[in-house]
């Protein structure tokens, strides 16, 4: 560019600054103006009603003095320092996440920070062991963040570079350990970690094994839905590959336990674990309903898990199959090696999508005999007549409870799928 | 499928053919030897726990209360019949929820993308708000506040005609009186005068350009016809209810029960919250291009809506919209935690006496059926707006 452009005419007063900005939005016209003013009116009402309510006449007693009790149900008190340990791990495999992948995962690892912080100083009965380990989250936090070489630095690269040319096969193996792939380990050895510090083992001094029925509150959502979606990404590619093979009597089977499962309410086959499931064990395995209820959900979730996976080949497109095929991969090759990582890849924020309405389906488990934070609330205020009329109070926090979670997470969705640039390659 | 050629001097192992043949039969061993051991297992648990089974039980008196019913219901009828009426209550909600979630949907979508920043915003958080939380809590917090209404000597009258209290909804509504058939079949026939008045001046108006009004024509007729009708045969009184008794029993009129408005009106927030969303996806879908395009070739503002946005946007809109409506009748099942008796619940309820494998089958054979009378209507719809060869 050697012309120089003229400068642009200033524009004109109305539509700059706060003043134009309100005339262009919620002054445009006369019905325009109406509206904003009619809307104003209805939310400042609503919101002054809202705002006296939860500050001056809500009683927030029945939260407060039961808030473990939401949490994590009837765990036993013995056993809570065994949970804080849980969010430690946690918290490191934040700070890891926040390194390897410094967008989305820095907002999710500042968030569970805050909370942590908010909780281990919130001025309610707490023992301080217990908040001196809430409060440990945040160094842990930054412990795996250090903890975890940058993306860039850990690949063969560096490597190659330190070493003045190709890699010696020694120091090959070591460069397969890059960023993603150690994350990976961490979050499997994190996982049984925090399993086996959940359930405890019979024996081992301190980790006394805790009776399954006594998972309760928030903390059985969670782990209901993170297992669901766990265990089904492997039985939903499965159903997916049998469905897209051209085995009559494999699609067939397929496709009639995906409708079969997507046709009926989650209550349904909640209806079913509770009373046939059992029979199909012999009696005296008497098996937990906590067990009864992942696998129910499990079975659920794989036929959606199914249906996304599907969606997500199907969107690879034609030309890699056709060059995997110019290449001479085989038949299994080509869908192992190019279709199913491509279709893996477009699915991701469809699995994020499927673990919040998990995560939300899991308050059904009620209807099982489990006390989930929705069952919790309830049991709270119908069972107990000093709290009879505090139903909304406690209905309200459940609801603010699952809403940051759910929002949360398909706000990192939403992220990742912009990350990923998902619909635009 | 193809049949692979056999070539000669291929092994077995590496034969094409057979290898398909073999994961088949693989493939369908290990499936009926799933069910077979599944079945195997209840079977022998049946037998050793003395569980009953059958469906002979559908003919005995069912016993059981059920609290509100579309059609009379008695506990010494069958369970057959309760059950059929379990049915039509979720038939019954989901009907009211699929239609008012639609309405309150389209309106929040379309509010989304008003040009006042404010309106769109309060659509973003209704949106943003009602999706995120669980239906059920949002269940438990309707029928907390439902509960909390006063006694229905106390409760809110509007206008001597509706009742708002802690027993729920009193609405007038119509008794037929002994001129509604013929009533009825006028009103039909007008309908059916109005749709076809509608295709033809629909039509005319796409061949010829000349505005014929097919929408108002198609009211005026079906509207009309009705109501000279309703004149002559005078088929409907009206029935108010009324409170009777000193501790006030409200009689008459149509009643919607506490745990029924707070079903309806949680199932609705949380389907219109994902309606909305496909609402503004499909309007935003059609490209602006189309509008422009519209407007130059001389269509006004309504005919542009009417014959290039609107059926572009439908387009998009009603796949999703009919899933969302199959997920509105399987969500009514929550019904159950509200006390509310749906089909799930009753047969939860009967499963205390009558064998709970059989009540589960039809439980889930009647929901199946609900799930493929949708994809039915999805698919002829699908049918109907394929683009045509012209």
């Amino acid at each position: 560019m050697t012309a120089r452009a003229a400068p642009a005419p200033l524009p004109p007063a109305t539509t700059v600054g706060l003043q134009g900005w309100l005339r262009q939005n919620l002054f445009g016209s006369w019905g325009n103006s109406v509206v904003t003013v009619v809307v104003a009116v209805v939310l400042a009402w609503f919101l002054v009603n809202l705002g006296s309510w939860v500050l001056v006449e809500a009683d927030w007693t029945v939260i407060i003095s039961r808030a473990p009790l939401y949490i994590v149900g009837l765990y036993p008190y013995e056993g809570y320092w065994r949970l804080c340990v849980c969010l430690l791990l946690i918290s490191v495999l934040l700070g890891m996440s926040w390194r390897a992948w410094p967008g989305p995962a820095r907002r999710f690892a500042f968030a569970f920070g805050a909370v942590m912080l908010f909780v281990g100083v919130f001025p309610h009965e707490m023992a301080p062991e217990h908040r001196a380990l809430l409060l440990l989250n945040l160094p842990f936090i930054g412990l795996g963040y250090v903890l975890t070489p940058r993306p860039a630095e850990a690949h063969s690269g560096r490597l190659e570079a330190m070493a003045g040319g190709a890699l010696p096969p020694a120091l090959e193996r070591v460069a397969i350990f890059s960023t993603p792939r150690r994350m990976v380990i961490a979050a499997f050895v994190a996982l049984v970690l925090i399993m086996i510090l959940i359930l405890g083992i019979a024996g081992v001094p301190g980790l006394d094994p805790v009776n399954p029925q006594d998972l309760g509150g928030l903390m059985i959502n969670l782990l209901l839905a993170f297992f669901g979606i766990v265990c089904s990404l492997p039985i939903g590619i499965g159903l997916a590959l049998g469905r897209r093979s051209s085995l009559p009597i494999l699609k067939v089977a397929c496709v009639i336990f995906i409708e079969v499962i997507r046709g009926v309410p989650l209550i349904t086959l909640l209806f079913m674990s509770r009373h046939i499931l059992p029979l199909t064990f012999p009696e005296e395995l008497n098996i937990d309903r906590v067990y009864l209820a992942g696998i129910t959900i499990t079975i659920f979730s794989s036929a959606y898990m199914a249906e996304n996976v599907r969606g997500g080949m199907a969107a690879v497109q034609t030309g890699q199959t056709e060059a995997a095929q110019a290449l001479g991969l085989r038949g299994w090759q080509t869908t192992l090696l190019i279709t199913l990582p491509q279709g893996l890849r477009n699915i991701i924020p469809a699995i994020v999508g499927q673990f919040i309405s998990l995560f939300k389906d899991t308050s059904l488990v009620y209807f099982i005999g489990m006390l989930d934070l929705v069952e919790m609330g309830r049991v709270s205020v119908q069972g107990n007549q000093e709290f009879i009329d505090n139903g909304r109070e406690v209905y309200l926090f459940i609801a603010l409870v699952f809403w940051v979670f759910c929002f949360s997470m398909s706000f990192i969705s939403r992220r990742i799928e912009g990350a990923l640039g998902v619909g635009r390659r | 499928m193809t049949r692979l050629p056999y070539v000669q001097g291929v092994p077995i192992w590496r034969n094409v053919v057979a290898l398909r043949w073999a994961v088949q039969i693989v493939s369908a061993v290990v499936v009926l030897s799933t069910i077979a051991l599944f079945l195997l297992n209840v079977a022998r648990e049946i037998e050793a726990r003395d569980i009953p089974f059958g469906f002979t039980f559908l003919q005995r008196a069912a016993q059981i209360p059920i609290g509100e019913a579309v059609i009379p219901y008695d506990p010494s009828d069958s369970y057959l019949y309760g059950l059929i009426v379990a049915g039509l209550n979720t038939v019954r909600a989901s009907v009211l929820g699929v239609i008012l979630a639609t309405a309150i949907g389209i309106l929040v979508g379309v509010a989304r993308l008003s040009p006042n920043w404010l309106l769109s915003r309060i659509a973003l958080v209704y949106i943003e708000v009602f999706r995120n939380i669980p239906l059920i809590v949002q269940l438990l917090f309707w029928l907390t506040i439902v509960l909390t209404l006063p006694k229905v000597v106390e409760g809110y009258v509007i206008g001597d005609a509706i009742f708002i209290n802690n027993s729920g909804l009193y609405l007038p509504w119509f008794e037929a009186q002994a001129g509604f058939w013929p009533w009825a079949l006028i009103t039909a026939i007008g309908v059916a005068l109005a749709v076809y008045a509608f295709r033809w001046l629909s039509r005319r108006e796409t061949e010829t350009g000349q505005q014929s009004y097919p929408l108002l024509a198609a009211l005026v007729i079906a509207l009309g016809l009705s109501l000279v009708a309703l004149l002559i045969f005078g088929p409907l009184a009206i029935d108010i209810p009324q409170i009777e008794g000193r501790f006030g029993r409200l009689q008459g009129g149509a009643q919607l029960s506490g745990s029924f408005m707070a079903l309806l009106v949680g199932l609705v927030i949380y389907t219109s919250a994902f309606i909305a969303e496909i609402v503004r996806a499909g309007i935003q879908s059609v490209g602006k291009g189309q509008t422009e395009a519209a407007r130059s070739v001389g269509l006004s503002g309504m005919l542009t809506l009417r014959h290039v946005t609107f059926p572009q946007a439908l387009r998009v809109i009603i796949p999703p919209l009919i899933s969302q409506f199959l997920n509105l009748t399987k969500n009514s099942s929550l019904a159950a935690a509200i006390g509310y008796p749906d089909l799930v619940s009753v047969a939860n309820t009967m499963t205390q006496i009558a064998p709970a494998i059989s009540l589960f089958m039809i439980v889930m054979v009647s929901y199946l059926s609900m799930s493929l009378l949708y994809s039915l209507i999805g698919n002829l719809y699908n049918r109907m707006i394929r683009f045509k060869a012209v």
